[in-house]
This record gives structure tokens, sequence and C-alpha cells, in this order.
């Protein structure tokens, strides 16, 4: 779907999983009400949906700023500002988020994307006006502390190292530079060795001030609470904030992929490929088709690609392919992982694979199946308070939330023909970035 | 919790009612048991249109041998390619067509065939499993196709730098005992091992009295007991099964380094622990919370955030083991660090035994352990996992409810015993990346 799993680490550093779409529940159950969404005088959003399936509220800040709103000499600004966020305000110690949440029982993490960051904590019920105000507290009173800063330095250095060696997520990152070329899409979120080095709390503060105002702030709220008294725990606290005027300019489309092909000589015992095109971006019309098209490729044990490449011709060990839709633009990928000497004919077979899509399209079960499956993720995500969270604050910072609650609708009415002609116009066998990390012969 | 006994037909059903949450409704747990000796249980849940459900047998990697090194895991692999009525392709698109998912596996203490699906469809995913645990079909053709992609897992666990880690310190640790074989198997006994053995496996394994059915989800209790009935009901009571102890681990306590291409050094100190059962397996968990749980624990305060010798330190210990679990520390920094960061590591764990956690410490750690336990549990296919697990194992499917209970009841001398238990003579792997790449 258009948040991958599984590959999506290499974007969203922090996190583990990612939600992708809401839609109606067919059958509304008692425990279940409508998110609910309001806009404060100051510009801030908050959204609110009564869950009553079990005691857990999750209670998240999405922030519109992410990796793509860095100047090219400040890479990993927005990252590294996530990081200190969790070190403490003027009137909260550091360790307040092991006091204030894990304390009580609860989980507090974040995350970092190229358009936008989330701080997301599920807890106790009762915690969630505590919640709500110590997430205010940290998106405009955070002190950014000087020995804190240096000495997380050290700590944002060793995540670089441990991505590193995770192969897959390393494709996927260094496939985002191939198929993005020059556009802010290609960069690493977690910024460079060296510009973390020289990093000052100067250029981290003036970052904060910019970016962590009301206009781009959306707090959510799911779980077992009193709409009325959330919100007015938001109006006192969010709501208090002074409007700063900020207008976050539109990220620009980027520029046709120029075909590229990188080999990169890379020790371990399986080579890894990835192929990658651009796709459309999240408010496309086409989003719903490519959603198809990707799932019809290679997201399943009956989807092509696996039933191809790993079971009839052995060719890998595992493919499969994975659709992103950011704000403005998407990549779409297809990954491998194999024996070195089959690398060439595992592309030619993917190129095969690619082509008869485009020429026969695909079949009546396989597009029904692929909207089934569509229409069951979207169930699954759906079942934990922050699942609910994710989609609805995902939608709300990046998107728009009535296109996210109409959206499962939409994939519903896609036909085999739109799936066909996504295909075409999307997956050209002749112009895609191609990567390899490649084991060197001993 | 309360346990109701009710009967209903020939057997007896229990209901649970899950304490506590007056905010949330909490869904009822029904326990019934087949003719035959297989347990059903049913957690009817209103909330979300989905249904998962949750077949384990007992069996696994605790039961096999250094020949028989992934047997349990290999053969629940190749259940899903085929079954006496479809190809494995056939059956693939039969629980994508009702937007299911269907998965199995074997793992240490038991085996499962899992699925999920929209509620609508419930019937057809249980009776699919039914059909993936009853009638495989285990050919030949399958079967080689199972076992080079598991090869290939095997090759990319010792390939990742952290896994390999984590599996020399298990094997340090268990010696002998299967608790140091990871669930997958050795390379030389996924090679070996031929249909025949699978399929004894299967036959032996395969038996009412081994076998729990969890489902969890939008449905009604009463109909998932006919539906479960109908499906396996045919399967022949068997005689009750017995297990055999096995010796008791005695690690050495020794220190070795690897040395091979990473960019991270890892640092990984382990002992053992009780199992579930133990009077002290709760204070052994706080105990790993008070270190390692989460961003207040002492390694991640004291090494990562005091100090920046880490990027990742924590506790591990496995989900759940009836033997002598493992307590393994780790910790993750640049090479350049790994002394100091070793040093560190040792100390705290010396400073667990030498200092008392606080009151703070200790309240702090119950949350963090309950928190853990209720995160943990929030999905369907969470919940089908719990009660089938508990419930095969010999603990009952209500064990949550009761360790959540002991874990509350835990003192800070429960804690000082169990350190002073247990963190003794650490087993050390130390992961030194060298510089040729």
């Amino acid at each position: 779907m258009r948040l991958l799993r599984g590959l999506v680490l290499a974007l969203l550093i922090g996190l583990p999983v990612s939600g992708c779409t809401l839609a109606r529940s067919p059958q509304p159950s008692p425990v279940i009400q409508a998110p609910v969404r309001h806009v404060l005088p100051n510009g801030v959003r908050v959204i609110i949906q009564e869950f009553r399936s079990s005691e857990v509220v999750a209670v998240q800040l999405w922030v519109r700023a992410g990796g793509r709103d860095e100047a090219a000499l400040e890479l990993g600004l927005a990252h590294y500002l996530e990081h200190m966020l969790f070190k403490g305000t003027t009137t909260r110690a550091r360790g307040f988020v092991d006091r204030d949440v894990e304390g009580v029982g609860g989980r507090m993490n974040a995350g970092t994307s190229l358009d936008y960051t989330f701080y997301h904590a599920v807890l106790p019920a009762p915690r969630a006006v505590a919640t709500i105000e110590m997430l205010a507290d940290i998106s405009v009173n955070s002190i950014l502390d000087e020995t804190e800063l240096e000495l997380e330095k050290k700590v944002v250095l060793e995540e670089m190292r441990l991505s590193e060696d995770s192969p897959q997520r390393y494709l996927a990152r260094q496939l985002y530079g191939v198929v993005f070329g020059s556009h802010p899409y290609s960069r690493p979120v977690l910024g460079t060795a060296d510009i973390i080095q020289k990093l000052t709390r100067d250029t981290l503060l003036a970052f904060y001030r910019r970016h962590y105002v009301p206009e781009s702030f959306a707090l959510v709220v799911v779980g077992p609470v009193n709409p009325t008294e959330t919100l007015r725990a938001a109006e006192r606290t969010f709501g208090r904030l002074p409007r700063s005027g900020f207008h976050r300019l539109p990220g620009s489309a980027p520029a046709s992929l120029t075909p590229k092909r990188v080999d990169v000589p890379r020790p371990g015992a399986f080579a890894y490929l990835g192929m990658g095109w651009l796709g459309p971006r999240l408010d496309h019309a086409d989003t719903p088709a490519v959603d198809l098209l990707v799932s019809i490729l290679g997201q399943s044990r009956s989807s092509r690609l696996p039933l191809s490449l790993r079971e009839r011709l052995a060719l890998v060990n595992s493919v499969g392919s994975d659709y992103t839709a950011l704000e403005a633009g998407g990549v779409i990928m297809v990954t491998a992982q194999l024996e070195p000497p089959n690398l060439a004919r595992a592309e030619a077979e993917i190129l095969r694979e690619v082509q008869r899509l485009r020429e026969q399209g695909v079949t009546d079960a396989e597009l029904r199946r692929a909207i089934t499956r569509a229409e069951a993720g979207h169930a699954f995500r759906s079942e934990t308070a922050e699942g609910r969270a994710r989609l609805l604050g995902h939608a709300e910072t990046v998107w728009r939330l009535a296109e996210e609650l109409a959206y499962i609708d939409r994939v519903r009415s896609v036909t085999s023909e739109q799936v066909r002609l996504a295909a075409r116009r999307y997956l050209d066998p002749e112009r895609y970035g191609r990567l390899a990390f490649v084991p060197p012969a001993r | 919790m309360r346990r109701i006994g009710l009967s209903l037909g020939s057997a007896v059903l229990a209901i649970g009612l899950a304490a506590g949450g007056g905010a949330a409704q909490e869904p009822q747990v029904t326990r019934h048991v087949l003719p035959n000796g297989m347990t059903v249980l049913v957690r009817e849940s209103p909330a979300v249109p989905a249904v998962a459900v949750s077949l384990q047998v007992r069996a696994g990697s605790r039961f096999e041998t250094e020949t028989t090194a992934g047997i349990t895991n290999f053969l629940h692999r190749a259940m899903l390619r085929g079954t006496a009525k479809r190809t494995a392709e056939q059956f693939a698109t039969s629980y994508e067509d009702i937007g299911g998912t269907l998965d199995a596996g074997g793992e240490v203490e038991a085996a499962e065939v899992r699925g999920q699906t929209l509620a609508r469809n419930w019937e057809t995913l249980l009776a699919l499993i039914a059909e993936a645990a009853l009638e495989p079909a285990l050919e030949q053709e399958e079967i080689e196709r199972e076992r080079r992609l598991l090869l290939g897992q095997i090759k990319s666990r010792a390939d990742a730098p952290f896994s390999f880690t984590f599996d020399a310190v298990l094997r340090d640790l268990y010696g002998p005992h299967p608790y140091g074989r990871h669930y997958l198997g050795h390379k030389e006994s996924i090679e070996r091992l031929t249909r025949d053995e699978l399929r004894a496996h299967y036959r032996a394994i395969y038996r009412p009295e081994r076998m729990v059915l969890a489902v969890s989800g939008q449905v009604e209790r009463g109909r998932v007991i006919k539906v479960a009935e109908r499906l396996f009901g045919r399967m022949a009571r068997s005689a009750p099964h017995a297990e055999d102890a096995l010796a008791v681990p005695e690690p050495a306590g020794e220190r070795r380094i690897i040395e091979r291409r990473a960019q991270q050094a890892q640092i990984l100190v382990g002992y053992l622990g009780p199992g579930l059962s133990d009077s002290l397996y709760p204070a052994v968990r706080i105990l790993a919370a008070t270190l390692g749980g989460g961003m207040a624990g002492r390694l991640f305060v004291e090494l990562r955030d005091r100090r920046g010798l880490a990027y990742s330190t924590g506790v591990v210990v496995p989900p759940f083991r009836t033997g002598p679990a493992f307590f393994v520390a780790y910790l993750g920094t640049a090479p350049a660090n790994a002394a100091a960061a070793e040093a560190g590591v040792l100390h705290e764990l010396e400073r667990a035994r030498a200092a008392p956690v606080t009151a703070e410490e200790l309240a702090r750690a119950k949350a963090y352990v309950r928190g853990q336990l209720s995160m943990d549990r929030r999905t369907n296919a969470r919940q089908a996992w719990y009660l089938a697990f508990f419930e095969v194992v010999g603990a009952g499917w209500d064990f949550p409810e009761r360790y959540a209970r002991a874990i509350e009841a835990v003192t800070a001398a429960d804690v000082a015993r169990a350190a002073e238990r247990y963190l003794t003579q650490p087993t050390v792997v130390v992961l030194q990346p060298t510089t040729q790449r």
C-alpha cells in the first residue's frame, strides 16, 4: 500500500511499522464513533475519535516538518530535533518520558520522515489529558540543552551505523537517491555524519522556531476518552500558542527519472536488487490503481513476482513490490534478496512480469483479490487505537482527512483497465533506477 | 479473574471475565474441550470487523535434537504448500480471496498455524486452517522448494550481526540444551531432513491432546465451537502426551570475542533465569525492566543518555519459556567505544546485585511490565496467540491475568533475591567489527 511495510524504515526513522488508509467501517459498531476534526483559532488541528475496544488511548502530535524542509547544508536537522524533544523542557526535567509515560505503563516514541515528524504515545486512558499537556510542552518549550545536544551526536551517529548494518533498509534508502536524483526526497533523513558533527544549537533552534508552530501541528487522540474534555485540554494547551504566520512551501515535483544502474560492493551472504520508478504523489487520482497494481505484482504469496521468481524459477529468496506515496511525489519499488549469480536473470524476469502487466493487464480474479486484501489490510490496521491515530494523523498532515475516509471506496471502484493503464504509465521497462548490493568475489 | 463452570453438550465451558477497565468493553473468553481432547478458546470481541485464529501444537525446538533441529518449523512451512484438495498456489489464492492471511511456523515451545480475515469470512478461514493442519499434502517437490528458502533464511540470519551474535550467546549459555538452538534449525539438519521424517513428525505431534485452537474477534462462541467440532472432531482421541524432563543447562560463564565485518560492535551479556511457573519469575521480569526496560532502564539512562556510549541497549528476555529462560543484556556501539561500553554494562549488572531497586524504580518497572503485557495484546491476532500459547504449554489461557497480579505483588526484596540468584557468572560475547570490508 502507499506506505510500505518493512522498507519504509529507510524513510521513517525510528519506527517499525506504518499505516495507510482509513475508510468508513462497513458495519459501524457501538464502540467506535466517527473521528471529529476541529481547527483551533491559531491553526492547530485536533482530531478526536472515541474508540472503546481497550483501555488504552493513543495520543499523537504530527508536525508538518521533515527531511524535505532542510537546507542542503542542514541535512538531518528534523530528525535531530525529534531526538532533542525528549531531553527536557523549561518546566520538565529530562527523564519526563520515563516518569509521565513509562512510569504509568505507557510507551512513547517518535518518527521523522521526508514530509513530517510525529510523536506518538499509547497509555492508560486516564492519562490522555496529561499527555496532551506534555506534547504541547515539548512542541514549543524544549530547551535543546548544549550538553545534551553534544551527547546526542554520538547516539545519532550510531543510529547511522546501525542502519547500514541492515541491507534491506539501506537498499531502500539508497534507492530513493537513485530515483529522486537531486530532489529533496533523495536525501538521507538521518543526515550525514559530517553535518551532524558540526551541528550547533543555533541552527537547531532556528529550525525549531520556524517549523514547530501552531499552523504545522495536528493533535490526534483515539481511545476511550470523553471528546469534550479532550478538546478542552487541547484548547487549554495547544490553543494558547500564538499564531506564527508561517506558511510551509509546498514540495516541488520531482524531475523525470534519469535511468541509472548502480552496483555497490557490499560483503554479505546474498546480493540485494532494487528497482525503482517514480509513482504518483499522494493526492493524485491514480493512487488507488497503483496501490492495486503493486499489490498484484508482489505483495502476497499468490502475487506475480513471488510466484514466478521465487516459486517457479527459484531465482530469489524473497521478492516484493511497494509503493510509497509522498506529498510531492511517489516511488514504486521492487526489491529482492538473491544469490549473486542470479542478478541479471532476476532483473530480466521482473521486467518480463512488468511487460506482461503493461500488455495484458490483470485478471478479474486478481483485481478482486487485491481489493479484498486492501479492505482487510485496512480493517487490521484499524484494530488498535494507535493504528487508527496513525491513519488519521498521516492524512491530516500530508493529505486530507476526507480523502482518507473515502479512500477504500475509491479502491473498490478501480477497474482492471485502470490497473493496466497505471502499469503503462508508471512502470516503464526501459526507464528505471536499478541498484544492487553485490558481495565481492572471495 | 472469575471462572464459572457451565455445561454445554458433553463438554465443560468456562467463562472468564477479565478484571478492571471500566472504560472499555472487556471481551469474554470461553474454554471448551472437544470430545477428542482438543481445546477450543473463543474470545468474543465486537470492536472491529476482523477475526484472528491461532491453532497451536505443543511441539517445537524445545523437543528437538541436534539431528532434528528445525524439523517442526520446516514441517509447518511445508504444510502451507498444498493440501489433499489444493495445490500450493490454489491454497494461497483461497485465503487471499477472502481478504485473509494464513501462515504457519514452529518456534521454541509451540508451533502454530494462524490467520486473520474480515469477520464475515471467518468460517472459510477456519476451514482452510483445518485443511492445512489436518490434510497437508507434504509433497516432495514443495518440500524441496521450502528447503531452499529455509537454507536462505539460516544464511541470512548468520549474516546479520545482531542475530548472529545473539545466537552465539544462547549457544554458550545453554550448551547442548535445546533452548540453545534457533527454531530455524541449522544448515546440516535442514539439508538432511527427509520427507518421511517430516511426515512421521507430523503424525507424532498432530494429536488432539496437544492442540489448542483460539479464535478472537467478531464471532459468536456457540457458532465457533460448533464449526470447530465439525472441522476437528474427526481426529481420533490419542494418549495423553508426556514431556521428558531436560537436563539443566550449566553455563561456564566464559567471555568470547567474535571478529567479523559489521558497522557496530555488539556486546551481549547473558544469564539463565527461571521458567514461567517459578515463583521468582515475576521478580526476574521486574529486574530486567529496571535494567533494560525502555528509556528509564538503568542501561539506557547510564550508557546511552548520560555517556552516549550506545545507540541501542537494553535487556532481552524471551517472550515466555517453560524451562530456564535467558536474560541477555545487549549494547550496540561504535567499535572504538566497545571496551568502555562493555565495562559499563558489566558494572550496571554488578550494581544490580549490590544496590537494591528503589521504591520509585520498582513502581516504574511494574507499570512498564504490565504496560508491555497489555500493549502486546491489543489486536485479535495477538489475543489469539496469547490464549492458545499459554493453554498449549500447560500454564492455562488465563496465565497473563495471574502473571499481571504476581507482577503487582513483587517486592524490592524479591528483586534483590532474583539478582542475587541469577545474575552470577556472566556469559559474554563481543562482536568486534573488523576494518576490512
